[in-house]
């Protein structure tokens, strides 16, 4: 590896800017381009959706529109995203021959300096492969990679602050207890510098040990270097690409299994109309267990308070039909519950579909 | 040729720098990612082709597919038009690569628009064998394919 990375330091550049900038030094890099970090912020907030996701499928336009929230897609993959100044976005540009050739591998490499941040500030970051970073079992970051030109590009941020809440808001989900839920979840599951610490610390000391710890970790000299006419002319060539419709409305793809908290949680939701009315179910899934549900539907149960009594025994059950069956069956026997045209099967069912969703015919 | 768990089938051509497997049937050729590719990918999460007509030209991207780790394009290993391209059947099943790269989870299908001049790089039969054994070994991959 060259022994010199360029580090370009944009804290408070547009939203769209925030984007661009690492899609333009990647598309052009050329062979004598040094290997790039750039740590970039936006001056307002914005939502960001992945490569192949659909933007009216995942996005609430109507709460995006009220509230004069900017969409862009980005070339890398993933969910969407809510996104402020409270995250340092840090985008590596490399050659492709710098960087560990597995995936695995290059996800360590960008995370261990991110985690070396995190620990000299006092914070207990750890690496939960392959490329979340995780405190003490919540999520303080996520990190992508892409392909792009000659580049290989890998992305993260700092994470100062995180409004939970507007990130549950943007979402379109199909219900407020789905939302509700998203919130919860990311409550639970989501931590930040200013959570940890109690107060956010200091930027630039923040940006100065971040450049220390990829200097040690990757034993090169980090300077802090320009941006050059052609990355210039490179960005408003892709500025002007992700504002257009075709660009943002593009057909989505991807297939996602409900909403991603982190690499181990998930929040899930499915219908299964049964013989005696539609079966709602929302679930958290964290390791292959139910961590919380919530059932709902326009069937009838009895006893009344058996409903939150069947939702408490399926809590903490590993996800598989034959576990959740019996356990329900237990709580029906125990309950004596009465539901017609509802059988413990159907709960079963309607909660599997929401765990494993059935492949479209 | 079984190596490290990854099939290399020594009936194909291959584009090793990029991972790339052809099979060749008169003028049209099918392609797709080798086991290594997919393995190394991961599980795909989306995949999007470019039209069917379109001329791309060599190392141009053919499609553009999304994993739980990676977004990347999937290149062409010399300059062709494309005649179909598999979107149904990802659209069925989008691990299709990921459980069968060599047959059902082929990608697409090209016409040659200078082949003479751009097959220099490809492989096939032993030689491919032998320069994915290197590969496979500077790699340090085991191949996987997803069964369900």
């Amino acid at each position: 590896m060259s022994k010199k990375i360029r580090l370009l330091y944009m804290e408070g550049v547009s939203p769209l800017r925030s984007q661009t900038v690492y899609h333009a030094v990647a598309y052009a890099m050329k062979e004598d381009t040094p290997n790039t970090i750039i740590m970039v912020s936006p001056n307002a907030p914005y939502v960001c959706i992945g490569y192949h996701q659909d933007m009216q499928k995942e996005v609430d336009m109507e709460y995006v529109q009220a509230n004069g929230l900017t969409v862009l897609r980005r070339e890398v993959g993933g969910g969407a995203v809510f996104l402020d100044n409270g995250q340092l976005f840090t985008q590596w540009i490399f050659h492709k021959s710098d960087l560990p050739s597995s995936l695995e591998e290059r996800f360590k490499f960008y995370i261990d300096p991110l985690i070396a941040t995190y620990q000299a500030l006092g914070i207990n970051a750890n690496h939960r492969p392959i490329n979340d970073v995780h405190v003490n079992g919540k999520k303080i970051g996520g990190t992508g990679a892409a392909q792009m030109g000659i580049a290989e590009v890998v992305v993260g941020s700092l994470m100062y602050t995180f409004d939970k809440k507007t990130m549950s808001k943007v979402l379109k989900v199909p219900s407020e207890k789905m939302r509700d839920k998203i919130f919860e979840s990311l409550e639970a599951y989501m931590t930040t510098m200013t959570e940890e610490l109690g107060a956010s610390p200091d930027r630039t000391m923040v940006k100065d040990l971040y450049m220390k710890k990829v200097s040690e970790a990757l034993g090169a000299e980090v300077y802090e270097g320009e941006w050059t006419a052609d990355e210039e002319a490179m960005a408003q060539e892709i500025d002007a690409r992700f504002m257009s419709d075709e660009w943002l409305y593009q057909k989505g793809r991807l297939q996602q299994q409900g909403v991603k908290i982190h690499q181990d949680v998930h929040v899930v939701e499915a219908a299964f109309k049964s013989q005696g009315g539609l079966i709602r179910i929302i679930a958290r899934l964290r390791e292959g267990r139910i961590d919380d549900v919530a059932i709902s539907g326009d069937f009838t149960l009895l006893p009344s308070f058996a409903l939150g009594a069947l939702e408490q025994s399926i809590r903490g059950l590993s996800a598989t039909p034959e576990t959740l069956k019996s356990k329900i069956e237990e709580a029906y026997y125990r309950l004596s519950i009465q539901s017609p045209g509802v059988s413990p099967a159907d709960f079963t069912t309607a909660i599997m579909n929401a765990v494993n969703p059935p492949q479209p015919a | 040729m079984i190596y490290y768990a990854c099939d290399i089938p020594e009936d194909l051509t291959y584009d090793i720098e990029h991972d790339v497997w052809i099979r060749f049937e008169g003028d049209i050729a099918t392609l797709g990612l080798t086991d290594v590719a997919q393995t190394r990918c991961g599980k795909f999460a989306a995949i999007s082709f470019r039209d069917i007509g379109k001329k791309v030209a060599q190392g141009k991207t053919l499609a553009t597919i999304e994993s739980a780790k990676w977004v990347g394009p999937f290149p062409a290993p010399f300059s062709c038009e494309i005649l179909e391209v598999n979107e149904a059947g990802f659209a069925k099943d989008i691990l299709l690569a990921n459980k069968d790269p060599y047959g059902i989870g082929w990608l697409v299908k090209v016409q040659p628009t200078n082949l003479e001049n751009e097959r220099g790089h490809l492989v096939t039969g032993q030689e491919a064998a032998e320069k994915y054994k290197v590969r496979i070994q500077e790699l340090k991959v085991n191949c996987l394919r997803c069964i369900d």
